[in-house]
């Protein structure tokens, strides 16, 4: 599975949801379900796991505000988008994805727009924990009322926020000197193949939520 | 787009991302999750602070994939942000956490169709939760959703839009005024 082009996972991954709304209820979100956390065993048990624990507090919730044939109808589908969704992140690396988007021909701002925030997010996460127990150094303290509290999260987040903005000019510098300007063409260096029978796959994909809709409506 | 609104989006999509951290440290019913949009539209405009919630949603997706319905959220978000950004309203806490709570009522509004039609009101633990006491005190299941995404929303908003307001001012002039938006948010221009 994980050979198969960034676009084509993306396609099944969109399409199954798509189509766990589109059927009817509770058998097409059934059988849509079933393939979804099926395509997680093809990633290893955790990705299942990871997908069930997700989806698990939306049926709690379900079954407390819903009646029996409401929630199963509805947390069929949720369950089907969850295990999707943990499926391709499991088995599309981001840079991946990126070099095929390059490869299609999108903008290279746009590949790396998507690239800058998946690698700048764990490292403004981690600096957010630092400034955190620096802060505690020093004597905050997260406990009290709800304006003591508010005050808290201002020490933690201003700091965090108006250093990240300072690295705005680093960071165009770099792009400058690295030709990134908005319009530039890259040239990927591995772009994953994008077979015909892929590309036919995925047309069909669209055909087939195309269809089921068409067959909602009529 | 010049290089450095370009390089805006995923800084302030990763502040977004990056907030929770500090929302935990200090134990409050917030989520943040809208500060990066808000910040980009105050600071360079409606396209970056769209573009902004949109790399926002399709990340956080990638962690919890309920995210991504909520994209439209995203970009009400930001084209009310432009609207308070010019006319001004992150002058002061007094005209922004107003502003804030305008925009709670509108997020709470657009987000409560679909997480009636896509997740049946189920969202995350608390809002199901302030949903199951609406049901409870008799609301309709509409109605229950809407205060539960209210209950959510009213605060978490009027709280990002006086951070924001606080970034603002925190910032220098001068940094400030390499954003073409900044200035005029706050009133300085």
């Amino acid at each position: 599975m994980t050979r198969l082009h960034p676009f084509t996972l993306l396609a099944i991954a969109g399409a199954l949801p798509a189509l766990a709304w589109l059927l009817p209820a509770p058998v097409g979100g059934l059988a849509t379900a079933v393939v979804a956390l099926g395509l997680t065993l093809t990633g290893g048990a955790r990705l299942t796991r990871t997908a069930v624990l997700t989806a698990a507090p939306f049926w709690l919730f379900l079954l407390l505000l819903h009646d029996l044939p409401t929630s199963i109808a509805i947390g069929l589908r949720v369950t089907t988008m969850v295990a999707s969704f943990v499926w391709v992140v499991g088995a599309l690396p981001p840079p991946r994805l990126v070099e095929a988007m390059v490869a299609a021909g999108w903008s290279a701002s746009v590949a790396y727009v998507f690239a800058a925030t998946l690698a700048a997010a764990p490292v403004l996460r981690a600096r957010a924990r630092r400034i955190a127990d620096a802060q505690r150094c020093r004597g905050l303290s997260a406990r009290g009322g709800l304006a003591h509290r508010l005050r808290a999260l201002w020490a933690l987040a201003l700091p965090l926020i108006l250093s990240s903005l300072h690295e705005v000019d680093e960071r165009a510098l770099a792009l400058e000197t690295r030709r990134l300007v908005p319009g530039a063409r890259r040239t990927p260096l591995s772009p994953p193949p994008d077979r015909g029978a892929e590309r036919l796959a995925r047309w069909g994909l669209v055909a087939a939520c195309a269809a089921a809709l068409g067959w909602r409506l009529r | 787009m010049s290089i450095r609104l370009l390089v805006l989006i995923p800084v302030a999509a990763a502040i977004s991302l990056a907030l929770s951290a500090a929302v935990d440290a200090v134990a409050l019913p917030l989520f943040l999750d809208t500060t990066g949009t808000i910040l980009a539209t105050a600071l360079a405009g409606p396209g970056v602070g769209i573009a902004t919630g949109v790399v926002t949603s399709a990340v956080n997706s990638l962690r919890n994939p309920t995210f991504w319905p909520f994209v439209a959220v995203q970009v009400i978000v930001a084209l009310y942000a432009w609207l308070a950004a010019r006319a001004g309203l992150f002058r002061s806490f007094k005209t922004a956490v107003p502003a804030g709570f305008g925009l709670g009522v509108l997020a709470a509004l657009t987000s409560t169709p679909i997480s009636y039609l896509v997740f049946g009101c189920t969202t995350t633990g608390g809002i199901a939760l302030t949903t199951a006491l609406g049901r409870a005190l008799g609301l309709p299941p509409l109605g229950a959703c809407f205060f539960g995404s209210f209950v959510a929303d009213f605060g978490d908003k009027a709280v990002t839009f006086a951070l924001v307001t606080s970034v603002l001012h925190g910032l220098p002039r001068r940094a400030a005024a390499r954003f073409p938006w900044a200035l005029r948010a706050i009133g300085a221009a």
